[in-house]
């Protein structure tokens, strides 16, 4: 049933070198832009003064940094290193291989340089101004060309599924990104969206909550289900479950943007829908996780020699976690005591460092010696990092949420006569001792991180010598 | 899940380089899985019969319970203010003065009051009213008083706001007096608290100060301040000029800062927060201002 015969095409290997390099490299700058801002939300007179590193212009820096530099690495190193081997067929072009690796790089370049200039849309994770959108769609064309072209050239029977989530990500952050940038320019630098007031609110979390979905979710499980069963050498748990999770989780996410605007301008029917298809998405979200975990039964003892395996098991047991209490924080009740307080910004966190980060980290060990043909450098110091990652998160979460929560308590607390308990600089100064452990936590994250840069430092540069 | 092994794979093969193909079980979907994914589903039909759901033509169903964000919010903030409408009533037809023989009606007060000044006083005047040295914001716990601090006292500071002005003396910022004068000056201050460390600029300072510089004009022949002090058996002008006699400085204790105050003199603003008042969003009504009067007069100093 499996045709191995004919020879072994010539993979194009070296893209797949640049992005991974490019991960590694950005993980670190997203994650230290990151520790700084914790560290300025602590002690404010970290910016001492200056305009260009205030919170409000590194803020953006660092969530494209880490969303869209380092996971947007990740993602084209993974998609191009897995669309190869499971079609058995070089990438269609290497022009626009390379085409989409310097023109990625130069669209994080500019926000790097105009960001802290203060140019920005003010549209969060949508901030690149004009010009810089339309060299984000180019690449995007692109990529997704060279994706498909790659697909239809392959040379084994079926698609493999983790190909069908690599490419529900492309189609609709291309869609997303350009009706979100739908703009007007009056200069090189600023322009006016064409949509207004709570329209372009609604668009913007459109955008934005299925960035979350479709980059962070639907991608990210595009590449679970390629390394975590190849990683465990086993067949991955259920097909059926695959198709129908897949299916249910493309149409149920695009519908749950509203939940960012309960308690709004945004019309009542509209925020109920965005809650409802949220809690619809839930069990969709949780076949990936169940895939994933499931396809380890049978195989539990490797995660006891296997630090790489371990970095994906918590990354989709955070992801479970994390996409179980998302559904619940639109519900518009416990939404009217989360919005606007830090347990957001601990929920965003234990997805993005628990599941897309770690298991982004697991991806890099798992393709590094294969890509440069040598053994890792040291399987101890994907070990360590593997715990100082999840302790980092561990300390980052749990911080934001009793931060959050009783942030949120704070600013509804009444007195008996009906009178607010505290005033909001009272809610401010309660939260400061969480902002230290969240940064700490940060630290850790980070020093993680950079124990990953070395040995990968390590690996490559021995495959040099060798 | 038990049945993994039973489970035959579903034939597909791909990528068999290290010599282990990825493969894929055709396992059933997982019963407890599917069971919660329909019961979100009936979970979520069952919201939108209750709620605002669906857009149709230019409208939506309104869901048979007919809530809606604003109904909720309207009727919570009825209830709220339905609670309140008596007693804010009787606080504001009450003199201050009779609210504050009434323990439970000052009570009330005083925690209305709490919370209006953490949000529009605490940034100056500190969470609790404790003032800030390094912007010479007056304590407001303490018995010192600039204006005094009986209770409509407090409520006209707070409703018309001060100005306070010290001016400068030396002649490089502004005044008539050059730096051997401001030192001299600065040691007749200190003299007062018993600080001076040289007798005969004291002596000179002391002739400035109920002479030529005038400073008994605002802060009294014995240097108490506006509020306590006399100038020829007179009392003073109402200007805000701070006893000099006690160990409360607004601007820092220490003599360079003293002598600071004396050579370039010092502003303090506190603004109205009366109806006049013209700043956006420093405006409360009267019945708010009685309440952090009530509250301010609470905090101790004012006993």
């Amino acid at each position: 049933m499996h045709q191995t015969s004919g020879p072994k095409p010539v993979y194009d290997y070296d893209i797949v070198k640049y992005f991974t390099i490019g991960a590694v490299v950005y993980a670190i700058v997203g994650f230290l832009v990151g520790v700084i801002l914790a560290l300025e939300l602590t002690f404010p007179g970290l910016n001492a003064d200056i305009p260009y590193i205030t919170f409000g212009r590194l803020r953006p820096l660092h969530t494209s940094a880490v969303i869209f530099a380092f996971g947007g690495s990740v993602l084209f190193a993974t998609s191009y290193y897995i669309v190869q081997r499971t079609c058995r067929v070089r990438l269609f072009s290497d022009f626009l291989s390379r085409f989409t690796f310097w023109g990625w790089n130069l669209v994080v370049v500019l926000v790097v340089i105009t960001y802290p200039l203060g140019l920005s849309q003010g549209k969060e994770y949508a901030e690149p101004i004009w010009p810089i959108d339309l060299l984000i769609t180019v690449v995007w064309v692109a990529y997704f060309i060279n994706y498909v072209g790659t697909l239809a050239r392959r040379q084994e029977p079926h698609i493999y599924v983790a190909n069908w989530f690599y490419l529900a990500f492309i189609i609709t952050v291309a869609m997303l990104h350009i009706v979100n940038n739908l703009a007007i320019p009056v200069n090189l630098t600023d322009s006016y969206p064409i949509f207004s007031g709570v329209q372009d609110a609604m668009i913007q979390w459109w955008y934005g909550h299925n960035a979350v979905g479709f980059f962070l979710t639907a991608a990210f499980l595009g590449l679970m289900y390629y390394f975590v069963p190849k990683q465990a050498e086993r067949p991955v748990y259920s097909y059926r479950l695959s198709i129908v999770h897949f299916w249910a989780l493309s149409f149920m996410y695009i519908w749950a943007g509203p939940h960012h605007l309960h308690y709004t301008a945004l019309p009542d029917w509209a925020g109920t829908l965005g809650a409802t298809f949220s809690i619809m998405l839930l069990l969709p979200s949780w076949g990936g996780m169940i895939n994933g975990i499931m396809t380890l039964s049978g195989a539990w003892h490797k995660l006891r020699t296997d630090p790489i395996l371990r970095f994906f098991i918590a990354s989709l047991s955070f992801y479970g976690m994390s996409t179980f209490e998302g559904p619940m924080m639109s519900i518009k009740s416990v939404n009217a005591l989360s919005h606007y307080t830090d347990w957001t910004i601990g929920h965003v966190h234990s997805g993005a460092l628990g599941w897309v980060a770690m298991v982004s980290f697991g991806a890099i060990y798992h393709m590094v010696p294969r890509l440069w043909g040598v053994a890792i450098h040291s399987t101890r110091l994907i070990n360590l990092h593997f715990w100082l990652a999840t302790i980092g998160v561990v300390i980052y979460i749990v911080a934001m949420w009793i931060s959050g929560i009783m942030q949120g308590l704070m600013w509804r607390a009444y007195d008996s006569f009906g009178n607010l308990s505290y005033s909001f600089a009272e809610t401010v100064a309660a939260m400061h001792p969480y902002y230290l452990i969240r940064a700490i936590g940060g630290i850790v994250f980070l020093a993680g991180a950079l124990v990953m840069a070395y040995n990968v430092y390590m690996t490559i540069r021995g495959a040099n010598k060798g | 899940m038990s049945d993994n092994q039973e489970v035959s794979t579903t034939g597909h093969q791909w990528d068999d380089e290290e010599g282990y193909p990825l493969q894929e079980y055709n396992n059933p979907l997982p019963k407890w899985w599917l069971y919660s994914f329909y019961a979100t589903i009936i979970w979520a039909v069952i919201y939108w019969i209750l709620y605002p759901a669906w857009p149709i033509g230019n409208g939506f169903t309104k869901g048979v319970l007919g809530w809606s964000m604003h109904k909720e919010l309207r009727e919570e903030m009825d209830e709220a203010n339905a609670k309140k409408k008596v007693v804010n009533e009787q606080l504001a037809s009450m003199p201050l003065q009779e609210i504050a023989k009434k323990n439970d009606l000052l009570q009330y007060a005083i925690s209305g009051g709490k919370a209006i000044f953490g949000d529009n006083c605490a940034p100056c005047h500190g969470q609790g009213g404790i003032g800030s040295k390094a912007g010479g914001f007056p304590n407001l716990t303490d018995d010192d008083w600039l204006y005094g601090g009986n209770l409509e006292t407090i409520e006209a500071t707070i409703t018309q706001g001060r100005t306070g002005q010290m001016p400068a003396h030396l002649k490089a910022a502004g005044g008539a007096f050059d730096e051997a004068q401001v030192n001299d000056l600065t040691q007749y201050v200190l003299s007062f608290s018993g600080r001076s460390q040289d007798a005969a600029a004291s002596k000179r300072g002391d002739a400035l100060f109920h002479g030529e510089a005038g400073c008994n004009g605002c802060h009294g022949d014995q240097g108490n301040g506006s509020l306590k002090g006399t100038m020829a058996g007179q009392a003073l002008p109402p200007v805000g000029a701070p006893n000099l006699t006690d160990a409360i400085w607004l601007h820092g204790a220490d003599p360079v800062s003293i002598r600071e105050s004396i050579a370039k003199g010092r502003m303090g603003v506190m603004p109205a927060w009366g109806k006049g008042s013209k700043e956006v969003g420093r405006q409360l009504d009267p019945l708010a201002i009685k309440q952090v009067t009530l509250y301010v007069h609470s905090l101790g100093g004012g006993r």
